[in-house]
């Protein structure tokens, strides 16, 4: 079963080239790392992949649904919550993913909320970075979804805070589901990922199996920097 | 429990298991973690959990029971080969950490011997 089918993916925003003939399959049920430097293209394939980019031409497909709008139901993807405002408490922002999104399970983002010790009550021009990147995890696991899409989501991290967030996805990714983490480094998160797919000049340069290049002896972070050497 | 990064976690799942069974932690016959809870406690994927515990049964090193999950053998003959694997991967540890430092192969009982003599309690 396919979580994700693209096929000859191209996307250009202001004449310039952003995504060059893309090809990508995922496999369901498979945690999988989107890497490359930072401008290589991962947040604008998120975005098109969740329906957000839309001047793109080539064929995606989640869970064999082609169509924009009737795709977005299989997806969940983390939001910076840069349009709540500060004074802005948790619970509204529950209050507006209830709203809009009819997946969401309250019972479940009250479980993670818990867990990552953050009280509704608490206000989001309060919260520390960590807490802030936690509560829009904690958000896009309370959502059913095939296919979660989480953009960067241990930027600006602290260690603790990163082990926490990768329990988290341990804990509530549904089985049967596939989450793509993007990042630019991957020390933490590379024993629980299952393959890394590395973005390169605006398109899909390797996709691997983190085991497989163990298996050379090789760490995927040796692996990744391998395609950048001598470029510094 | 700290992985290697260049070697499959599967693999070193697999010794993890049988470290834990040679210290006596899980028992022949017990009942293992369930594959989420082993995830967990590991900080890894399902997966690659559900690979090293598919390889382990594979060598008849635990049983699955249908709907109760999986179990370490009861068969010595079995339990004695995990155990004799992991000695052999300290002694393999230990010896390239011997030769790196000179050593040569011939010379090692000796050495050992001797240091055993010397740290012999009263």
């Amino acid at each position: 079963m396919k979580a994700l089918e693209i096929k000859d993916l191209s996307y250009h925003k202001n004449l310039k080239t952003i995504l060059e003939r893309v090809n990508l399959t995922l496999e369901a049920g498979k945690i999988v790392a989107l890497v490359g430097a930072n401008g290589a293209g991962k947040t604008s394939l998120m975005r098109v992949i969740a329906g957000l980019a839309k001047q793109y031409k080539g064929g995606v497909e989640v869970c064999g649904e082609a169509d924009e709008d009737r795709r977005k139901q299989y997806i969940a993807m983390t939001d910076s919550l840069s349009a709540f405002r500060d004074s802005r408490k948790i619970k509204d922002v529950a209050d507006f993913y209830r709203l809009v999104y009819p997946d969401f399970d309250d019972k479940q983002f009250a479980d993670i909320l818990e867990f990552m010790n953050l009280n509704e009550d608490e206000r989001l021009g309060s919260l520390s970075k960590g807490m802030k990147e936690k509560l829009i995890i904690a958000l896009v696991f309370s959502r059913k979804a095939k296919l979660y899409l989480l953009d960067e989501p241990f930027s600006g991290v602290d260690a603790m805070s990163r082990k926490k967030i990768i329990k988290s996805m341990l804990l509530w990714k549904p089985e049967e589901a596939t989450l793509v983490i993007s990042d630019h480094v991957l020390d933490e998160i590379a024993p629980v990922i299952d393959e890394v797919v590395l973005i390169k000049k605006h398109s899909v340069l390797e996709q691997r199996s983190a085991e497989e290049i163990r298996a050379e002896h090789e760490s995927i972070e040796e692996w990744y920097e391998g395609f950048y050497e001598g470029e510094e | 429990m700290k992985f290697k990064d260049n070697l499959p976690i599967y693999l070193q799942i697999e010794d993890y298991i049988y470290l834990q069974i040679a210290q006596g932690k899980l028992q022949a016959g017990e009942k293992l973690p369930s594959v989420r809870a082993l995830a967990l406690e590991l900080t890894v994927n399902a997966n690659t959990v559900q690979r090293a515990l598919r390889e382990m049964t594979a060598k008849g090193y635990i049983f699955t029971k249908r709907g109760e999950g999986n179990f370490v053998t009861t068969d010595e003959g079995h339990l004695e080969e995990m155990k004799s694997k992991l000695l052999k991967q300290e002694l393999a540890a230990f010896v390239s950490r011997m030769e790196k430092l000179g050593v040569e192969r011939e010379s090692l009982t000796g050495l050992l011997a001797s240091y055993l003599d010397d740290t012999r309690e009263e």
